[in-house]
């Protein structure tokens, strides 16, 4: 191999040695347009050959050229210069950006191009476009910055789970989020911290698993919507791919850059609920007693849970580059409260990306390193909280007479304040993601690239309920309990591909073909424990740790769970025999009753892939790719499956019967076939093991016993969905005004769902392939347009819409409800079915039309629920506006964002905010009891309690002043802003905020727009600087 | 866990070959069929406690319990206000106007049947159970079935080999009878004999027969005709040799249901207790093991109370008012038994009268407006488990010797042959119980004596059913469909089944 490469030298030197005879030295500077700085990095090439050079970092450069020939000048994101040498000898070359930014870069699977070579929907967000204010995790970054992406947070909870949509919802079950590969490394779609368990007040989710991405180090996220782009991530694309890319040191000279924030939130918007007086005055309408339910004081629950809450950011990054590489290292901090008392995120987090390249550049190494802490304090809410409620239900609904501070419990009666004084919940997250890879030139065509990621995480998350919080569940007062969960995942990743390139005929050929092969393992235990000896909830986690561990150092070998209380100590074991095994020698503990059920489970994708391009006449494109991807996940009849797609782009402006106004317009169509395979572990194989161990009221374990698992089922396989795209991407007024517009349908078959077994059966659920259609067709369209292009002052405009049509087709099988309606007296209780005809999550519910005279409900077709044409929570228009202006030093940025078309069931209104609530001594809005509902209704699940979800947001406002830096000045840069976030909501929703989604599925089929008690949105102003050195 | 080399992946994905065969080994889980995807067999220890374990449900409020009791004469779960509405799940029920997407009655289908196919399995010749683990599962298939067959009239079946893509077969009601039956004769002679107080946790001879005299005393029910004097006498039979172990009547009616040992208890579970108890009870009504206080939701009917010696009215069940022993009675210094009605107190013996959550006395009423419309007071409440004794105590009583004694005297009365009578039969648990003996038996008052002796322990629809009093009409509940004596296959049932024909009438 060394001597081929020294032959190559030999014969390359020799041939520019041949040249130089009839050419002549030409140097000069190419600077910016925009900035009028030098562009490092310039492609410099002469015309017709592949002679060129790069321009160094100050943007000069030196190449040997004859006088007949012509010089290229090229940069991604500038307009191409070519330039005759005549008799000069020195070009200075100035490259005007270029708006449309056609030569921007886009990363695609395995690769990346030139947006002008793109033949797929796809979209790229830089960093410079990324939302601003106080940003948690990457997703929020493009929030309503791309048609037909939908993004919404379950919540205001800082570190909330985000729901992510890309042309709509195509599974009826959990896994609707699209893929999210991080510098390459595809991550899986499981949770990575636990989510909360259940000791007397409902369940939480777990955290949003891409927090540990400090959004600061992000460059860019490009979003691939139509399957002739994701078809190459095969089983893992149909609901899109975000490819997230992270900054690098390339460009940079030594640089240091600080960027700093804080931030205040508050509460953009409470309930109207009843002062004492009015609270008391109305008791007697409603039967009830108001001596007996004054208890003296006058307070407001909401404000004394609520808080004014402060965030701040600091990031700092040191890039630089030499000859052969670059790298940039950086640290990050970030401490931010929720506006619910008690509720902190914080993060720490560090990233390193070195690249260095040996062999004259023909052997590139790279690495990434992210390592992230991330410690969440929650507070104690809940979305499956009984009537009781979460802290926020409390807080709605708690007596207003009552005394307002944490100790003035009354048994039965609800106090906030106790709930966030005696519950803990912590989390600790630690996350590193390590990618390192080698990319090889073989030759100019041939280049073979190997991929090595390691993803491994470890959460912890402990909750206590403290003996002094008179809760009526889980025999918690006087004893307490506790519990925590421990979490590990681990990824493993080894890709490698080839790419190759070759000019055929008139054409540019190009291919990759490439193998991985990656390894999930998900392992972790959860340990409760009842009747502590102390009541502060910290300790209580401690002391419950450090009986677990002299428990565990009692048991001999392994175990599924153990069980240890006053009567027993035993545990349950699968290998080698499975069954009890009752211990003698019971450890001193200061908890009494302890149980612990442990598990882990492995996965495996293995795949080859390729694709083949085709560029014709620089004008027709063709795409293909194939993938064959093998799970574990399916049975054995189906554990490969193969997604093929196709894409044609032509690009139109280049014809000669387009006329010249258009500076852009191509035509791109694609089709393609991606899977879906986010199930559980092994569902095709009969297995046991031992159901959940608890510890009941009265303190007692009641231990697991052996169960079916699942079912034996080789037919088991992909979920697949069947995408066409047709788009048009065009651009005017030399690409000032330009746009894009795409049309789609999407068809997912074989829906994997879980169904009721036939039974007898070895489990109440069985997963299958369901014969049905889940469509999704739309239109997405998107605008930009630079109104003003002057030297002090720019203005921009960019837009988009969506439309996204959704529904059932041939599906005959059992409707599914979902949508569980919580509360008091709402047992049982849904409000959507999934049904043939319907779009997903279709409402069906009691058509409510007032109150008789005694004040009972009266229902418009009798007391049965019914679907509501067609209404359901999934918006059909997605809006984004942004806009921003530059004069001189100073820029302004805003961005609206709204949905339309969809609704909301309002759970918080149906569980709390009723006239038999009321009479019940429990707090409620004002309004609630001037409506005529009578003390004894029954408010069942109906359109009493439906809203329309239509708002618009404005998201964001930024205004920022860029310092004058004086040239000598150590600093580069200097800028400092100002950013306010929620500003103002238009909406007629009722409820606190529109963006609200509280996890209401039923038996695994998730629910959409049920919004009970979620954590309130914040208004947020944030100030800022950003430094570089 | 098979690790797969890095190296050797590696070199395999340069050549661009697999790297794995895509099997991953289990390792908290147990894999129970062979390498060709058979059945390989269960263990049958474990299975068997699971099979016990799943008895547990029987505890519950939900399923089992809910659509035994509710649509009966003697129970109710009433809408208050906002409370308990429950969209409608209690009122079809208790109004015979539920259908066949009736959640409860799904929720228990599903688990009844899903008991019956772990059963299979460790029935199954490749479990290698013993023969005692096969009697204890064929009485347990028994069981469950039995239930299966008495609320809906036909069980599913499905063999251990059958994957999710077959059907299972369908036992009609006469069928299914006979596979019960049979189940239970083979289990009877390999039970082990257990005497009273000995471990009543798990299935006796004594529990097979309590079975086999309820499944031979409702036979005409699903195989048709009128009662046969040949399954009377094996009814007589039966009580009488659970009688031979020990099992006899006991005084002291709330004593019985204390956890510790007594000659009643045939078979019980170890569910928690807590459902029984609050269930009912007031939220204000807090045991010092429970300061959350009840869920003021299942109440008694006016009918149920009604049957009762002792003065009628709301305020008429204090200590010592003349009332007979199983109505019970309401205390001033704390919760009460049997029957809770009228005026109630703190649970902690303060003697404070307690106030509902408006504000208002906590004051019980025997009648109520209707099914909705309720407020917070209406509707008698029940305490058979008190929480004196721990209010979350994991010892249920599903057989009791009172029942077999009763079930005897029935059989004399429908035509078995015995040394003694049914009136005396009958008699010799009133004078146990306190009151008065009767002059005569009649159907009547043998379903009344049952109503009082057995309320809230699961018979009172099937003895309704077998009294024929089931499509009668009683407070808020006007349907005289006979049709109602079985419930309508789940819909989502019929739906995953095609061998399943719904129920006729529904």
């Amino acid at each position: 191999m060394k001597k081929f490469l020294l032959i190559l030298l030999v014969l390359s030197v020799g041939f520019q040695g041949a040249l130089l005879a009839q050419t002549r030295t030409v140097t000069g500077t190419v600077t910016g347009g925009d900035d009028g700085l030098g562009i490092p990095r310039v492609n410099v090439t002469v015309k017709g050959t592949t002679r060129g050079v790069p321009t160094d970092l100050n943007g000069k450069y030196s190449i040997e050229v004859a006088s007949n020939e012509t010089l290229v000048f090229s940069f991604v994101g500038y307009t191409s210069q070519e330039i005759l040498v005549g008799t000069q000898t020195t070009i200075d070359v100035v490259l005007q950006p270029d708006f449309a930014e056609l030569g921007e870069v886009i990363v695609i699977g395995y690769g990346q191009v030139e947006a002008k070579d793109a033949t797929g929907a796809v979209a790229s967000v830089k960093a410079k476009d990324f939302n601003g204010g106080v940003i948690t995790s990457p997703e929020q970054l493009i929030q309503g910055k791309t048609a037909g992406v939908q993004i919404t947070s379950a919540s205001g909870e800082p570190g909330a789970g985000v729901n992510i949509r890309i042309r709509g919802t195509s599974s009826v079950r959990n896994g609707n989020n699209p893929l999210f590969v991080v510098d390459g490394i595809p991550l899986s779609g499981g949770d990575v911290s636990p989510g909360g368990l259940d000791l007397g007040s409902g369940t939480s989710s777990a955290r949003n698993p891409l927090n540990f991405i400090n959004p600061d180090d992000i460059a860019s996220m490009d979003i691939l919507k139509d399957a002739s782009a994701t078809a190459i991530y095969g089983s893992r694309g149909a609901n899109g791919v975000v490819i997230i890319t992270t900054k690098s040191g390339k460009g940079t000279e030594g640089r240091v850059d600080y960027s700093g924030s804080m931030s205040v939130s508050q509460a953009t918007n409470t309930y109207e609920l009843l002062g004492r007086e009015e609270f008391l005055g109305n008791l007697e309408r409603f039967g009830s007693d108001p001596t007996a339910l004054d208890f003296g004081a006058s307070t407001n629950w909401q404000d004394l849970v609520l808080r004014t809450a402060i965030a701040h950011k600091h990031d700092l990054a040191y890039s630089n580059s030499y000859d052969n590489g670059s790298y940039r290292a950086s640290i990050s901090y970030n401490n931010q409260e929720g506006i619910v008392e008690t509720s902190t995120f914080e993060r720490i987090s560090g990233r390193l990306n070195i690249n260095h390249s040996f062999l004259n550049d023909k052997l590139q190494l790279n690495g990434q390193l992210t390592v992230s802490r991330i410690n969440d304090q929650a507070a104690p809410l809940s979305e499956t909280a009984g009537f009781r409620g979460d802290v926020l239900g409390m807080a709605y609904s708690a007596n207003p007479t009552l005394p307002g501070f944490a100790d003035s419990q009354i048994a039965g009666i609800p106090n906030p304040l106790a709930m966030l004084k005696y519950i803990n919940d912590n989390t600790e997250t630690d996350r590193s993601l390590i990618n390192l890879s080698a990319d090889y030139d073989f030759t100019d065509n041939l280049n073979f690239r190997v991929n090595v990621g390691f993803d491994n995480s470890s959460s912890s998350r402990g909750q206590a309920y403290s003996g002094a919080l008179n809760a009526g569940q889980g025999g918690v007062f006087g004893n307490g309990r506790a519990g925590y969960v421990e979490l590990e995942n681990s990824s493993r990743l080894l890709e490698a591909f080839f790419n190759y390139e070759e000019e055929i005929g008139q054409g540019v050929f190009s291919a990759v073909a490439g193998y991985s092969y990656q390894e999930f393992n998900s392992s972790g235990s959860t340990v409760i424990g009842w009747g502590f000896g102390t009541e502060n909830g910290n300790q209580m986690i401690n002391d419950l740790r450090n009986s677990t561990n002299l428990i565990r150092g009692n048991i001999p070998g392994q175990y599924q769970q153990f069980g240890f209380d006053n009567g027993q100590f035993f545990i349950n074991q699968l290998f080698p025999n499975p069954g009890r095994i009752d211990l003698a020698e019971r450890p001193t503990t200061s908890v009494t009753s302890v149980a612990e059920n442990t598990f882990d489970n492995t996965d495996e994708l293995q795949s080859f892939f390729g694709r083949v391009n085709y560029t014709l006449k620089d004008k027709y494109l063709f795409t293909a790719t194939l993938r064959a991807d093998g799970s574990t996940r399916f049975g054995g009849n189906n554990k490969y499956g193969y997604f093929p797609s196709a894409a044609f782009a032509w690009r139109l402006s280049d014809e000669d019967f387009i006329p010249e106004s258009f500076s852009n317009l191509k035509l791109r169509l694609g089709y393609g076939v991606t899977g879906n395979q986010e199930i559980p572990h092994n569902l095709h194989q009969e297995r046991q093991r031992f159901s959940d161990i608890t510890i009941n009221d009265g303190g007692e374990v009641v231990p697991g016993t052996i169960e079916n698992v699942a079912f034996d089922n080789d037919d088991l396989k992909w979920e697949q969905t069947t995408q066409w795209n047709a788009g048009l991407d065009f651009g005017f007024l030399e690409g000032r005004l330009s746009g894009t517009i795409d049309l789609y349908r999407k068809n997912t078959t074989d829906l994997l769902i879980q169904v009721e077994s036939a039974q007898p059966a070895p489990q109440p659920f069985t997963w299958f392939n369901i014969d049905a259609e889940v469509i999704n067709q739309g239109v997405e369209l998107s605008l930009n347009y630079l109104l003003v292009d002057g030297d002090d002052f720019t203005w921009d405009i960019n837009t988009n819409i969506a439309y996204n049509d959704n529904e059932i087709q041939n599906y005959d099988g059992e409707d599914i409800n979902t949508g569980q309606i919580r509360g008091q007296g709402l047992t049982g209780a849904f409000a959507q079915r999934i049904s043939n005809g319907q779009p997903l999550y279709a409402y069906y519910l009691r058509e409510f039309v007032g109150y008789d005279q005694s004040g009972n409900s009266l229902y418009g077709r009798g007391d049965d629920q019914n679907f509501l044409d067609g209404k359901s929570p999934l918006p059909i228009y997605n809006f984004g506006l942004s806009t921003n202006l530059t004069y001189k030093n100073f820029d302004l940025a805003i961005f609206l964002n709204g949905q339309f078309g969809h609704y909301l069931y309002n759970n918080s209104a149906n569980a709390f905010f009723t006239a038999g609530s009321y009479k019940n001594g429990r707090n409620v809005t004002r309004e609630t009891i001037f409506t005529g509902e009578g003390a004894l209704n029954n408010p069942d699940v109906s359109t009493r309690f439906l809203e329309k979800g239509d708002f618009l947001r404005l998201q964001s406002l930024t205004f920022g002043y860029n310092v004058d830096i004086v040239s000598d000045s150590f600093l580069n840069s200097l800028r400092i802003y100002v950013n306010a976030q929620n500003l103002f909501v238009i909406t007629d929703y009722t409820g606190l905020d529109p963006e609200a989604n509280t996890n209401a599925g039923i038996d695994g089929v998730p629910s959409l727009g049920v919004d009970f008690t979620s954590f309130p949105r914040p208004r947020t102003f944030t100030i800022g600087l950003n430094a570089s050195f | 866990m098979k690790r797969i080399s890095l190296i050797g992946c590696l070199l395999a994905t340069i050549s661009f070959v697999a790297c794995t065969d895509l099997e991953v080994e289990e390792v908290d889980s147990i894999v129970v069929e062979d390498a060709a995807g058979e059945f390989a067999g269960v263990d049958p220890a474990t299975t068997l406690e699971s099979a016990y374990g799943d008895l547990r449900d029987i505890g519950d409020q939900n399923r089992v319990f809910t659509i035994a009791e509710v649509p009966s004469d003697e129970m109710l779960v009433p809408t208050r206000g906002t409370d308990w509405g429950d969209n409608g799940v209690f009122r079809t029920l208790h109004s015979h106007t539920w259908d066949a997407t009736h959640e409860q009655v799904r929720d228990t289908w599903n688990r009844l049947n899903q008991n019956v196919f772990k059963l299979n399995q460790l029935l199954d010749s490749r479990s290698g159970a013993s023969a005692q683990q096969l009697a204890e599962g064929r009485f347990l298939r028994a069981w469950n079935m039995f239930l299966v067959l008495d609320f809906w009239g036909k069980t599913p079946f499905r063999n251990v080999d059958d994957g999710p893509d077959v059907n299972p077969e369908v036992l009609e009601s006469s069928e299914a009878f006979d596979f019960i039956l049979q189940d239970l004769t083979d289990a009877l002679p390999d039970l082990p004999t257990t005497a009273p107080g000995g471990n009543n946790l798990t299935a006796s001879k004594a529990a097979g027969n309590y079975l086999m005299a309820k499944l031979l005393l409702n036979k005409h029910i699903y195989k048709g005709g009128a009662p046969d004097a040949a399954d009377m006498n094996a009814v007589i039979a039966a009580v009488d040799a659970i009688a031979a172990d020990g099992y006899a009547l006991e005084a002291g009616y709330f004593d019985i249901f204390k956890p510790d040992a007594d000659t009643e208890t045939i078979l019980y579970t170890d569910a928690s207790i807590g459902n029984r108890i609050y269930n009912g009870l007031h939220y204000n009504q807090q045991p010092s093991d429970n300061p959350g206080g009840g869920w003021n939701g299942f109440s008694a009917t006016a009918e149920l109370y009604n049957l009762f010696e002792g003065p009628s009215g709301d305020a008429n069940n204090t200590p010592g008012s003349g009332q007979e022993e199983r109505r019970g009675f309401v205390p001033t210094d704390g919760l009460g038994y049997g029957m809770l009605v009228g005026q109630q107190y703190d649970a902690g013996g303060s003697g404070a009268a307690l106030n509902d959550r408006s504000g208002n006395p906590l004051f019980f009423t025997r009648d109520l407006p209707g099914l909705v419309g309720n407020d917070e007071n209406t509707g008698i409440r029940i305490i058979k488990y008190h929480p004196n004794d721990g209010s979350f105590r994991s010892h249920l009583i599903l057989f009791r010797y009172a029942d077999a004694h009763l079930m005897k005297a029935e059989a004399i009365m429908r035509g078995g042959t015995a040394a003694t009578t049914a009136l005396a039969m009958v008699n010799e648990l009133r004078v146990i119980r306190g009151a008065t003996p009767f002059g005569t038996i009649t159907e009547q008052n043998l379903l009344d004596e049952r109503g009082r002796e057995l309320y809230q322990e699961l018979w009172r629809r099937n003895d309704q059913i077998r009294f024929g009093t089931f499509d009668d009409t009683w407070a808020f509940k006007e349907s005289t469909e006979t049709f109602r004596s079985k419930f309508p296959i789940p819909a989502q049932a019929i739906g995953s089944n095609p061998n399943l024909i719904q129920n006729e009438g529904y």
